[in-house]
């Protein structure tokens, strides 16, 4: 298991566009912005505006907080304080399941994974988990899997 | 560029020296560069009347250098940008010169990459001991996910999961690129690699090593830009400017994973534009230089610019094709792996040289076009440097590129 993250070394600011989303992380809650006319949906929540329509109306939908590993990385060497603990760890874009659009579009969001390198691999499900962090209105998604699949598949050297 | 195919010129071209750590103030080493470049022309400062750079707001502006070297100038823009940025401002150039706003222009980026603000997000000494996440940095650095290493490396990871390509193809343009630096006198890093160094050298963010990462330097380079008609009576014979695309984007220029395929670069949407332009085809090319912030950034944009078929260029690059003397040698002066890092505009530099035949190698008279051809003994000339292909990249996202034809020698 990677090391723990020390979040005393990490300030998050939520702005005008993110404040809501690290509002509904506090409860537990994985939300993407979703157009309230087209029904797209998009992560992250900086951007403002539906990229299909251009509205600025926009709401969330809450996700099951579930999805598919598409890629990943490992940082051996951290470049960010917080993280120096932590090292070796996996950061992964995962495809959530329930973001799936008709012309075949799909969610992808990306997170730290509490899993090992030799756990992860693209085509495994995950599910999200939240990590409490040092600043009382943050609290932090993190992944891990959850299962096995058919055509998972991991880098060698 | 149809009709302006062949119009505009690149006349001049300077450069400091790669240092770590350069003990220099930006604008001092962009004076330098903007002087070296314009010298290099056969031109005098006062001939200049119009500059540009690019930065990320770590470094000087058109506007001071212009009062250091006593220039006035009728044009003087500075814009945000980092890789890609060097080719677009040639297009700006062309579009200043033509609509008449000027007729003469330099380009400089200068940045202390490796003691001032290194593009990986780190203090000159080590990890940010506090980081503070706002904007963008909400939702990668809030996860460790920020340095273009990391952040490129899940294009990369996804490209070898859909291809079948293994890092075996990184390691050959290590191997291409450190072997045209050991034959450039001013690279960083000399020492010819094998394969297997490649394969053996230290995880940094997988999948990728420490020699697949470009060097960070302290330096400033420059380039002029006029109009053939003033091109012809300066000092060296005209680089001309073909064609090309300038800061291309995906349809998610800032987000890249969000939509689509991960590895669907920008240069996908602008090769046929820059060769319709031209009026030239792959084959035609004699030599290219892609921007190596990685070697995984060579590779994909073989594929982005046409140069091979999708999922093709792992296959394409080995055997050494991208070194001198065979099929399509790349980043002739070592790019950012092993020359050093400007952001892009040494690889113009580079291109400009090999094309008036004047690459500044162990060669004694290589400043009058005479060069051995002898590798061994450190000339990195090619011997038919006629037409090459530039390009640039600035994230996956966004890409720029020039096609530019010298005068056979």
């Amino acid at each position: 298991m990677p090391g723990p993250i020390d979040y005393s070394k990490l300030r998050i600011v939520p702005d005008f566009d993110t404040a809501e989303w690290w509002a509904a992380t506090k409860d537990r809650k994985y939300l993407v912005r979703q157009c309230p006319d087209y029904g797209h949906k998009w992560f992250p929540p900086i951007f403002p505006a539906c990229a299909r329509c251009g509205s600025l109306k926009t709401g969330w939908f809450q996700t099951a907080g579930t999805g598919v590993i598409y890629s990943y990385v490992v940082v051996v060497q951290p470049i960010v304080g917080a993280f120096v603990a932590t090292a070796p760890y996996v950061v992964a874009i995962i495809e959530l399941d329930d973001c799936r659009e008709a012309g075949g579009a799909v969610t992808r969001v990306a997170g730290v994974m509490l899993n090992d390198e030799a756990e992860v691999a693209i085509g495994l499900p995950c599910e999200v988990v939240y990590e409490e962090t040092a600043d009382p209105r943050i609290v932090m998604p993190r992944w891990r899997v959850s299962g096995a699949a058919a055509h998972a598949w991991r880098f060698t050297e | 560029m149809g009709s302006l195919t062949d119009k505009y010129c690149i006349v001049g071209v300077g450069e400091t020296p790669h240092m770590r750590p350069s003990n220099r103030t930006t604008l001092s080493m962009a004076c330098e560069a903007v002087s070296k470049a314009v010298a290099d022309a056969g031109l005098k400062l006062a001939d200049i009347d119009g500059m540009t750079s690019y930065q990320i707001g770590d470094s000087t502006t058109s506007p001071h250098v212009a009062t250091a070297l006593g220039m006035r100038l009728n044009y003087a823009v500075d814009i945000l940008g980092g890789g890609s940025s060097g080719e677009a401002l040639v297009a700006h150039a062309i579009g200043l010169i033509e609509a008449g706003y000027c007729k003469t222009m330099v380009i400089f980026r200068s940045m202390n990459g490796r003691s001032g603000r290194r593009m990986g997000g780190q203090t000159p000494g080590g990890p940010v001991p506090v980081a503070v996440a706002e904007g963008d940095a909400q939702f990668n650095m809030g996860w460790g996910w920020t340095t273009p290493a990391q952040r490129f490396g899940m294009s990369a990871m996804r490209y070898l999961h859909d291809t079948g390509c293994t890092t075996k193809a990184f390691a050959e343009i290590a191997v291409a690129h450190r072997y045209h630096a050991s034959l450039n006198p001013k690279a960083v890093h000399r020492s010819p690699i094998t394969l297997e160094d490649h394969q053996r050298s230290r995880w940094v963010v997988k999948p990728f090593r420490l020699l697949d990462c470009c060097q960070e330097t302290d330096v400033s380079v420059a380039i002029v830009v006029t109009s053939r008609e003033r091109a012809f009576d300066l000092r060296h014979p005209p680089v001309f400017i073909m064609g090309g695309y300038a800061r291309t984007l995906t349809d998610s220029p800032q987000w890249n994973y969000s939509r689509g395929d991960i590895h669907h670069v920008a240069g996908n949407y602008g090769w046929k534009r820059a060769f319709g332009m031209a009026g030239v085809s792959h084959k035609d090319v004699d030599f290219i230089s892609c921007y190596d912030a990685f070697t995984f950034t060579t590779l994909i944009q073989l594929e982005a610019n046409g140069f091979c078929g999708k999922g093709e260029a792992g296959e394409f690059v080995k055997g050494g094709r991208l070194q001198i003397d065979r099929e399509l040698p790349s980043n002739l002066s070592g790019g950012h792996l092993s020359e050093g890092y400007t952001h892009g505009v040494q690889m113009v530099i580079e291109n400009v040289r090999q094309l008036r035949h004047r690459a500044d190698d162990a060669c004694p008279g290589w400043a009058e076009g005479r060069h051995t051809y002898d590798r061994a003994a450190g000339c990195r000339q090619l011997r038919k440097a006629e037409l090459c292909c530039g390009m640039g990249w600035g994230w996956e996202n966004m890409a720029s590129c020039l096609i530019l034809r010298g005068i056979a020698a």
